[in-house]
């Protein structure tokens, strides 16, 4: 049932594909436009790289949440899809393809931004961007549950992406602070390993209440 | 103060097929329904009708479980439609105002996702697109499979809503306003084919503004408010 789900949504988001390129260019042009604004100086860079990066992501996830369940509830097939399968799978898939064609897209391109900002200048043995890499991918499934939630119980709510901001950004903080604080260790050259596993429990966490909770949500907004 | 009038020719209450007990619905503090009764026997046709904003659509919303009633129960075959031994959900096709269908998908992809959805794994896809390619045929839209559901006209996505009715099993169809937006011919296929599906012993509850010639009804049950 899941699997069924699933492919529809990448074949939905294949063709609509436009949609979902915005928020990765934005993430590449944010970041991109720091070395201009700041200085291109590298230590500089490099200093701020995580931070921005983060923000980045964090800013460019929160911009992709717009077409989490929208186009199915304006077009009537979330009622059908919550009629024929249990809530929590149709909040499964949905968070599931979300994250492979949103969150999965920034932790690939991180590479070609943690270049950019010079986030291994000065150091020939130790690779930041694997580091960078990796709290990325433990974090943005994170944003993507969480967010998963806001966005179904707001369903109903006329023009809902403000208020999806301001109700789960305060939850997102956490995910940012550990997010950019793992690259930052790196950088240091201190051991990361303890920010990671805070975002490895973040998204434990996570995974276990956030499609129940997005599941039920979304009973109440389309009742 | 609103109630459910119902003319219906059998008095003998048997729990039956689809039973709707005490129900009363609101919608933002206003009443639509109080304590209303509805029994949709097995084999039978029920047309429901009432102006604009009595209520249809929510008490039809009800007894698919998507609405939740202040009180009272939905029972299908002597269970409450959420009980798990139900199988109410399998056994239902709900078809709404809005069509349910994605525009970045083909009519084909449309359909077969609902089908598949329905059977899980129990399919046969040759089997299925020969269907949908059949269904396509009666309701004059043949060989518009691969198109985008987007680029049909109205009538046309209308007639792809109804398809599924031919492809999904189901034991009960609720249909929201199916008559709109058809043309004679398909009018005269979709009664025929609910007549059909009523032989089989299928329950079928619609609404509809117009008294619809084409079909015989069993059952008739009017929303009103004094």
């Amino acid at each position: 049932m899941i699997s069924t789900l699933l492919k529809r949504e990448l074949k939905v988001a294949r063709r609509n594909w436009i949609g979902l390129a915005i928020p990765l260019l934005f993430f590449i042009i944010v970041v991109s436009l720091f070395p201009f604004a700041v200085s291109p100086e590298a230590l500089m860079l490099q200093k701020l790289a995580p931070g921005v990066i983060w923000v980045a992501a964090l800013l460019s996830m929160l911009l992709s949440l717009e077409q989490f369940y929208r186009s199915d509830y304006q077009d009537g097939s979330l009622e059908q899809l919550l009629l024929m399968s249990s809530p929590t799978s149709v909040a499964i898939s949905k968070i599931f393809a979300h994250w492979l064609l949103t969150g999965l897209p920034l932790v690939i391109l991180s590479p070609l931004l943690g270049l950019l900002m010079q986030i291994n200048y000065g150091f020939e043995h130790i690779n930041h961007t694997w580091v960078l890499m990796l709290s990325l991918m433990l974090g943005t499934p994170t944003l993507c549950l969480l967010g998963a939630v806001g966005m179904s119980l707001t369903l109903a709510a006329n023009r809902n992406g403000l208020l999806v901001s301001i109700l789960i950004i305060p939850l997102y903080v956490p995910v940012l602070i550990f997010g950019a604080s793992t690259v930052t260790a790196s950088l240091e050259s201190l051991r990361y390993n303890g920010e990671l596993a805070i975002l490895g429990a973040f998204l434990m966490i996570a995974i276990v209440f956030a499609p129940f909770a997005s599941g039920r949500a979304l009973k109440i907004s389309v009742g | 103060m609103p109630s459910l009038s119902s003319m219906s020719q059998s008095q003998d209450i048997h729990f039956d097929g689809l039973y709707a007990h005490e129900l009363t619905v609101s919608r933002s503090e206003h009443v639509l329904l109080e304590d209303a009764e509805l029994h949709l026997a097995p084999a039978t046709i029920t047309y429901l009708y009432g102006d604009n904003g009595t209520g249809k659509t929510s008490l039809m919303r009800c007894l698919t479980g998507l609405l939740q009633p202040d009180h009272g129960t939905v029972y299908w075959n002597e269970k409450p439609i959420n009980h798990p031994e139900s199988g109410y959900f399998q056994d239902l096709i709900f078809l709404a105002h809005s069509l349910s269908m994605k525009n970045e998908l083909t009519i084909a992809e449309n359909l077969t996702f609902y089908a598949q959805l329905r059977c899980g794994g129990s399919y046969n896809n040759k089997e299925l697109q020969a269907d949908i390619s059949q269904v396509l045929t009666d309701l004059g839209i043949d060989g518009l499979e691969g198109r985008m559901f987007a680029e049909l006209s109205a009538g046309q996505q209308h007639k792809v809503a109804l398809a599924r009715l031919m492809l999904e099993p189901a034991k009960i169809w609720l249909l929201d306003e199916p008559f709109v937006n058809l043309d004679q011919k398909t009018r005269r296929w979709l009664a025929a084919k609910t007549l059909e599906f009523k032989a089989q012993g299928g329950v079928v509850l619609f609404t509809s503004h117009h008294h619809i010639d084409e079909l015989p009804v069993d059952q008739k049950v009017g929303v009103e408010h004094e």
